[in-house]
């Protein structure tokens, strides 16, 4: 039992597109209750976002290719909401060059996450464009356009 | 350049991907039609997280949920026709001819004993919202801003209002403030906003971006380029001018929904369902012309991009049972009750598992989904919350609807209250 509670807080979840309503009861303890979550990430994110609120940082950085001018980029851990803005200015003045694939880590450690490639750069789709695998079946027109 | 195939898919979305996959693995022969040079749609342009949590019980980027799907796609030896533009969907000889432009490979003409639509949808724009006031350079779709910042590399301006609450325009609200950009204000018809709590929290409240719910803007003013917007409250259902408030900007996001794209349907002679624009589907998925299938935006606008890869996999996995020739069931009409805008699919087969997709034309608390057959309650379901910009997504169980008997058409009606 921790006595009477020393502060409250509201917040809402933003851990998956539920958006549960939590309420943050901290105890005169210094104890941190969570109520309102449907799932145990719920208690997680409340604890956290009334101690230190972190976010998942997505950005694009520029790459030396015309064709796919930004490459997409994560954070694969949320980051200390205040440090948000130093990644930013760190990730805008780079420049990557392509290949780049999915998963590749452009930055192997800030404050304690890391930073890596969203998409496969340029994308392994583009090469076959109804032309590799399969024969055609039919003769092929000439298209005069 | 001709090609036959038992089903050619139209969009290279998360739709037409997670279609034509699950054709494939049922050993159909697919093509997928893709009018931009890459797969993935609109999920590229999605940098931020939040995908996938019902799929793979991850939270994923757009681009990382797009590459679950492209892989297996090209693993699995779906011929991909990129850069090509479906012209039209007809019939021929018992069969669907579907003509694409490439620009690579001129005229492709693909002949299909299916076709799946997975167009997806577009933007609402300033036409469809009738917004008064001059025509300057600087107004944009929320998403075609996205698009610019996210995969050109360049930024619509330096100070933008959004106009709707939608998702698109509060991730557009946030993103533009992280790439140093001003949002002074996100303005919003209805009382309530139209994207979720959550991305309220994430996208406005993180950055203090002010909010304006049941205000409209009533004018664009500048004359090269946007200068301000004229921003009003509303009173009973009109512009409160005398209270009326003027906001500096340069550019004006829109953010005021998205219409499933179906000139091509509607080209093919495809029936299309006034209170989602999409086309009307049985519950097999296919729409009124046999043969014809449509699966995710196309269909509806979902909000999430798990249901179109779950909805895209049920349409691709009816399509394999009807190419196999699969006796088809009776079916029952499923219709929209009290306090509900639309059901998808618009009939359900009782011997099967059936799942729709509701959308409510209202926000309650502690609602009660109802679903009967005349007088028969076949489900019910206490809600602790609905809300217009949140899609419910209801299962019906096999032999829950009772069979119908001597002959009489039944309807099925899905209510909340």
């Amino acid at each position: 039992v921790s006595g009477a509670p020393a502060s409250r807080a509201e917040f809402v979840c933003i851990a998956c597109p539920m958006g549960c309503p939590l309420n943050i009861v901290v105890g005169s303890a210094g104890n941190v209750s969570v109520s309102g979550n449907r799932c145990p990430r719920g208690e997680t994110y409340g604890q956290e976002e009334l101690l230190s609120p972190r976010r998942i940082v997505t950005a694009v950085v520029p790459t030396d290719s015309a064709d796919f001018p930004c490459a997409p980029v994560r954070t694969d851990v949320p980051l200390a909401r205040a440090l948000v803005p130093e990644l930013l200015r760190d990730l805008c003045g780079r420049t990557v060059s392509l290949p780049v694939r999915v998963g590749q880590v452009l930055v192997q450690d800030f404050h304690g996450t890391r930073v890596m490639f969203t998409r496969t750069l340029p994308p392994d789709d583009v090469s076959p464009v109804g032309e590799a695998g399969s024969e055609p079946e039919g003769q092929d027109e000439v298209a005069l356009l | 350049m001709r090609r036959s195939v038992d089903a050619a898919v139209v969009g290279g979305g998360s739709a037409g991907l997670a279609a034509a996959l699950a054709m494939r693995e049922a050993g159909l022969s697919v093509a997928i039609i893709e009018r931009d040079p890459f797969l993935g749609g609109i999920l590229l342009q999605c940098i931020h997280s939040g995908f996938g949590l019902h799929e793979f019980r991850e939270d994923l980027t757009g681009p990382e949920y797009a590459e679950r799907f492209v892989r297996p796609v090209m693993a699995a030896g779906i011929e991909v026709f990129l850069d090509a533009t479906v012209m039209e969907i007809t019939e021929e000889q018992g069969r669907k001819a579907v003509t694409a432009f490439s620009r690579k490979l001129g005229i492709v003409r693909l002949s299909a004993r299916a076709v799946v639509l997975a167009m997806g949808c577009r933007e609402r724009n300033r036409g469809n919202v009738a917004i008064a006031g001059t025509r300057p350079a600087g107004v944009f779709t929320a998403g075609l801003a996205q698009r610019l910042v996210n995969i050109e590399g360049c930024i619509p301006g330096r100070r933008a209002v959004i106009v709707g609450s939608g998702d698109i325009g509060l991730i557009m609200a946030r993103r533009l403030t992280l790439v140093g950009c001003q949002v002074p204000a996100v303005v919003e018809i209805q009382p309530y906003p139209s994207g979720s709590v959550r991305n309220i929290v994430q996208c406005l409240n993180d950055f203090s971006i002010p909010l304006h719910l049941g205000h409209v803007v009533t004018r664009i003013e500048g004359k090269d380029r946007v200068e301000a917007v004229v921003v009003a409250p509303l009173e009973n259902g009109l512009p409160a001018n005398a209270k009326a408030f003027r906001v500096a900007c340069d550019t004006v996001l829109l953010s005021v929904g998205l219409i499933p794209e179906n000139e091509l349907s509607r080209a093919a002679g495809v029936p299309i369902n006034e209170a989602t624009a999409g086309p009307r589907v049985d519950a097999d998925l296919m729409t009124g012309v046999p043969g014809i299938f449509a699966c995710g935006n196309v269909l509806h606008v979902h909000d999430l991009v798990d249901f179109v890869s779950e909805e895209a996999r049920r349409c691709g996995s009816r399509v394999a049972a009807c190419l196999r020739g699969e006796p088809r069931e009776a079916s029952v009409e499923v219709a929209p009750g009290a306090n509900v805008r639309y059901v998808v699919p618009n009939e359900c087969a009782p011997g099967r598992q059936n799942v729709l997709f509701l959308r409510p034309l209202v926000v309650k608390n502690d609602a009660l989904l109802e679903v009967r057959v005349g007088t028969l309650l076949v489900k019910s379901r206490r809600m602790a919350h609905v809300q217009p910009s949140e899609m419910v997504r209801l299962s019906i169980e096999p032999g829950a609807i009772p069979q119908a008997g001597g002959g009489v058409a039944k309807k099925m009606e899905v209510s909340l209250r």
